[in-house]
């Protein structure tokens, strides 16, 4: 997706002919061609003309207006983009059918939480790794079993404490320490990249489900409501791992992150700063502009990936008895 | 995704502003009237549509070239910009 970020404050963005102008003060900081661009997300204070919004929505470029930690305030949308088109569909799923996928979303998260950790213990050697690889395996067949949501998401999040409670044993920079997850607010500039990144791939992923006419309200694994774009949250649980997760061990253990200089702290929690946003969203960028072999054997950018999620997703809507089948890491 | 080569030449000063403004939404200029552009096929398309009202094609001139991966290694620059990629996003 090509995508314009606004990750620093005090920008101001807007229009001169076919493109848009990002100036800080006087100075231009970046120009992006309109009719090539796909969306815009606007970390923290920066502001967009009119004109930029107007035409902006003339072409169906979303502008998602996020805080500096990447939280989701909203969004600008045309008005002809609403959910109708898919919207019945998905609210005729039958319960059975959401479970069914819903336990393969929490199966295909757990298992490539364990390929992360799994690719680590090649490099270290630890009893506890071990026994969580077990855990996770045993919560794998746990899921297949579940016959309610509350079971499910139980396993769900055994799994996840599980998994973060080694995680940190993955990082090999003295600089950064992780004992566990925290978030609302991240309490350490571990949790702090890991909060950041799952919020920008969630905007992504939410983007990507809009373009495909999907109701991002209806899920199967999180409760849909007028307030929760669960199916965000649905589809983001396959690419945790995979996606943020890795690239984070990466940022850290090869010293690309700075544990002084890109975080800073307030409101009683650790956030990325300018500086660290900006060397996040740059890595991130490059990860899903790699291009990585794909089943039919030939090669696309990372971005593919989370494209033919939300097309398989959007063909089991259309036809439930051909079933969800998650990203599982080849 | 194609590379497309366009070139055009138009006498009215007025029309000609009004084409390369358009233009260079799309691609990147690498001669006075030669723009570089990396399209989707609905890029393309949106691109000729737009063109087309800006045009009076019994006075102007436009060519469209699309190159085929084939040509595209091939390509010989001798001065100016690199061969025009795939444009990609932007962090500020």
């Amino acid at each position: 997706m090509r995508t314009l970020y606004v990750s620093q404050q005090n920008c101001y963005v807007s229009l001169q002919k076919e493109t848009l102008i990002v100036k800080q003060g006087e100075i231009v900081q970046g120009q992006v061609q309109l009719p090539l661009l796909e969306q815009i997300l606007i970390f923290g204070k920066s502001q967009v003309s009119t004109q930029a919004i107007r035409a902006c929505l003339w072409r169906e470029i979303p502008i998602v207006y996020l805080s500096r930690m990447g939280y989701c305030y909203g969004r600008i949308l045309p008005i002809g983009r609403g959910y109708r088109q898919l919207c019945r569909y998905q609210q005729q799923l039958t319960q059975t059918e959401r479970l069914i996928t819903a336990r393969g979303i929490v199966q295909a998260k757990l298992k490539n939480s364990r390929v992360l950790l799994r690719r680590q213990r090649r490099r270290q050697e630890s009893e506890l790794l071990e026994k969580v690889l077990q855990g996770l395996d045993h919560l794998v067949s746990q899921v297949a079993i579940a016959d309610n949501w509350d079971r499910l998401m139980g396993f769900e999040g055994a799994g996840a404490a599980q998994y973060f409670s080694v995680f940190g044993e993955c990082l090999t920079n003295p600089e950064f320490v992780f004992v566990g997850r925290s978030r609302r607010p991240p309490g350490n500039p571990v949790n702090a990249i890991l909060s950041f990144g799952y919020q920008v791939l969630w905007n992504h992923l939410l983007a990507l489900i809009e373009l495909q006419g999907l109701d991002p309200y209806y899920a199967c694994l999180h409760e849909g409501s007028e307030r929760h774009a669960a199916l965000a949250s649905d589809l983001i649980e396959e690419f945790r791992a995979p996606i943020v997760d890795s690239l984070v061990l990466w940022l850290v253990n090869k010293n690309v992150m700075n544990a002084q200089n890109d975080f800073e702290y307030r409101d009683g929690g650790c956030y990325l700063n300018d500086l660290g946003r900006k060397k996040y969203l740059k890595a991130f960028l490059q990860r899903m502009e790699e291009e990585v072999q794909i089943d039919d054997g030939n090669k696309q950018p990372r971005w593919h990936l989370l494209t033919t999620q939300v097309k398989a997703y959007k063909q089991f809507v259309y036809n439930p008895a051909q079933v969800y089948q998650p990203y599982l890491i080849r | 995704m194609l590379l497309y080569v366009v070139a055009y030449d138009i006498p009215c000063d007025k029309r000609r502003k009004k084409v390369s403004d358009l233009l260079e939404g799309y691609g990147i200029r690498v001669q006075y009237s030669v723009f570089e552009c990396v399209l989707t096929v609905s890029q393309y398309n949106e691109l000729h549509q737009r063109l087309r009202k800006k045009v009076k094609l019994s006075e102007d001139k436009i060519r469209f070239y699309p190159l085929s991966a084939h040509t595209l290694n091939q390509i010989q620059v001798w001065g100016g910009p690199p061969v025009t990629e795939i444009p990609g996003s932007t962090i500020i």
